[in-house]
């Protein structure tokens, strides 16, 4: 009854779209961490990734440029948003809802206009390397799975670096811990703000990218995976870059292991079963809570 | 943040404030005398006015959040369903069933809920909301899944059914006038004023001696009981329900209304839900863009007229002294 093959399949499965969770989630706290603000646009950004990077290899353009073209203009998309819509409420004090809702306004105004472009009919873009997948004892390790992996090992090196070694990565963490007090240091943490939406847009559009061929995109698929990421953030304890991918690879994990002992039909409810038990019994997740 | 009807009448000044409430109110008598098309627009406008007006007390009275009011919809809608359809219930005892469903389930969801603040509580509501429209989805013994349930007997009581559309449009705004009423006198209430006083601060609630966590539960509650009220509404005027009709974009469709109307208003649901349930009717060609215009609304009103239409009236001459 229970193939160990097919559980580490499954396993491995799950780890790898949690990656991609991780990667969402990250991009949830670099922006809360600036600002204290959950941007709920989160989604669009990994949609918009996908599919730039869909409609210019349409246009015999190559993966690379391609993808490093569709992440440019996600990261000046949310440069967008943030100006347009975060910034006007910011500068009015708004409560946090109202910016909750302003922001996932703004995903339904991306997920719109995405549709009256590119229509309904999912999209996908070839696998980065068209090669057989390794077997390992039986286990299919396909090349993506290795991209997506590698790509995420990769970027949190590189963040890691970012928010130690570089002075507006330094900046981005001081407006974390006490934003009063970083505008003191001469921080100007408006454009923190600015910046972290660039970061967490272009975060949000790599893994879009990385999952597109495994999957498929459409105009819609922004919400779930925004959903995901918010739950590898909580999981991880919000405000947590680290912790958040954790989260994603928690959750991708649990996600996977309900489809395999109880169906695919409860992918969704295990997500959000995981997150009611975060929110009701450790609200401040598996690394505690950032503030 | 909140207005009475007496305390605009004392100020003739504000009369102006109740321009979009004579609006309101004349586009549903005009649905009415005129029979025809206008009536499903506008039942369809006033059922949504139940259901924001539910959402008014819990998000604009007391401040609190809630993404998952489409959790109770879906119980008063597929109680109804379910109930009259494949039992044969009377739609009245449906109704009732599926409000005493969504009282219980709210006590049971709210406990644990409601002890969250801020985005952790917009996010755990948010899960509920997806949640029951997961199981609307999977649990095809009794919703029929994506199918959704068909053959769902108009209102009435007993044999006397509303079958003409004019005789459930009325109904529908007796109704609506009632729930609008009815938490007109909860906000006049000192429950009411419990409600907004815990908006303002828990802390300094809570040092006048109101216990926050049961006033806001009983809150949560009450705004289900409009939400249920609705979805069952809902499903007897449509004849019938699927898990589309409960998704998110109800919640994202309320909170517009709740916010052009007018949030923390009395009559801001009314007025929201008319007005953005005749935009598609009156700019025909915007039916595509629907979604588009509603998101893109929603952004200019939370940014420049957090107070939505009701208040406009309110802001005009403040603004004009401000200057």
């Amino acid at each position: 009854m229970l193939d160990p093959v097919f559980l580490a399949q499954t396993i491995l499965n799950g780890l790898s779209v949690g990656c991609i969770y991780g990667l969402i989630g990250i991009g949830f706290c670099v922006i809360y961490n600036a600002s204290g603000i959950v941007n709920f646009a989160q989604g669009a950004f990994v949609m918009m990734g996908g599919m730039i990077t869909h409609v210019l290899m349409q246009q015999h353009l190559p993966l690379i440029p391609s993808a490093l073209l569709a992440i440019i203009v996600v990261a000046l998309a949310g440069v967008v948003i943030e100006r347009i819509v975060v910034r006007p409420l910011w500068d009015r004090k708004a409560t946090m809802f109202v910016m909750i809702l302003a922001t996932l306004a703004a995903q339904i105004v991306i997920e719109r206009l995405t549709l009256m472009l590119v229509g309904d009919q999912p999209k996908s873009i070839a696998v980065f390397t068209d090669l057989p997948p390794i077997k390992l004892a039986g286990v299919a390790i396909g090349y993506q799975t290795l991209w997506i992996m590698g790509t995420s090992l990769v970027l949190i090196a590189a963040l890691g670096l970012f928010f130690q070694k570089t002075l507006v990565g330094r900046a981005m963490r001081a407006c974390a811990i006490n934003r009063e007090a970083a505008a003191l240091q001469g921080i100007v943490v408006s454009r923190m703000l600015a910046m972290s939406f660039a970061l967490s847009a272009a975060l949000g559009a790599i893994a879009g990218i990385l999952v597109t061929p495994t999957q498929f995109t459409a105009f819609n698929v922004g919400t779930p995976f925004a959903i995901s990421g918010f739950i590898a953030a909580i999981v991880g304890g919000f405000g947590r870059p680290f912790g958040a991918f954790l989260g994603g690879l928690l959750l991708g994990l649990a996600q996977a292991l309900a489809v395999f002992g109880l169906g695919s039909g409860l992918k969704n409810m295990a997500a959000l079963s995981v997150l009611l038990i975060f929110l009701f019994l450790r609200p401040s997740g598996i690394l505690g809570s950032a503030k | 943040m909140a207005t009475s009807p007496a305390t605009i009448l004392r100020n003739p000044r504000q009369w102006l404030g109740q321009l979009p409430l004579a609006f309101a109110v004349a586009v549903v008598a005009y649905a009415i005398i005129d029979g025809g098309y206008i009536v499903t627009v506008v039942g369809f406008a006033l059922i949504y006015a139940v259901f924001v007006a539910g959402l008014n007390i819990f998000m604009g009275y007391a401040g609190q959040t809630s993404f998952g009011q489409n959790a109770f919809a879906a119980i008063g809608g597929y109680a109804s369903a379910v109930l009259t359809a494949t039992y044969g219930w009377p739609p009245l005892a449906g109704i009732v069933a599926g409000m005493a469903g969504a009282v219980v389930c709210a006590l049971l969801i709210g406990m644990p809920t409601l002890r969250l603040k801020g985005h952790y509580l917009a996010m755990g509501t948010l899960a509920i909301g997806l949640i029951v429209y997961e199981i609307a989805v999977e649990w095809q013994s009794v919703t029929n899944g994506y199918m959704g349930i068909s053959g769902i007997p108009p209102l009435g009581i007993g044999s006397w059914e509303l079958e003409s559309d004019r005789a459930q449009l009325i109904f529908l705004a007796i109704v609506t006038a009632l729930s609008l009423w009815a938490t007109w006198r909860l906000r006049q209430s000192r429950f009411g004023r419990a409600l907004v006083a815990l908006s303002g601060s828990e802390d300094a609630a809570r040092a006048l001696g109101i216990n926050v966590g049961r006033t806001k539960l009983i809150a949560f509650v009450i705004s289900a009981m409009f939400a249920s009220l609705a979805g069952s509404l809902l499903v007897h005027i449509v004849g019938f329900i699927s898990p589309e009709m409960i998704g998110m974009n109800m919640v994202i469709l309320a909170f517009t209304m709740l916010y052009v109307g007018g949030i923390g208003t009395t009559t801001g649901p009314l007025i929201g839900a008319v007005v953005i349930g005749l935009l598609p009717e009156v700019f025909r060609g915007l039916k595509d863009y629907q979604d588009l215009v509603y998101g893109t609304a929603l952004i200019l009103i939370l940014i420049y007229a957090p107070g939505g239409i009701a208040s406009l009236g309110r802001l005009a001459p403040k603004r004009r002294a401000a200057r």
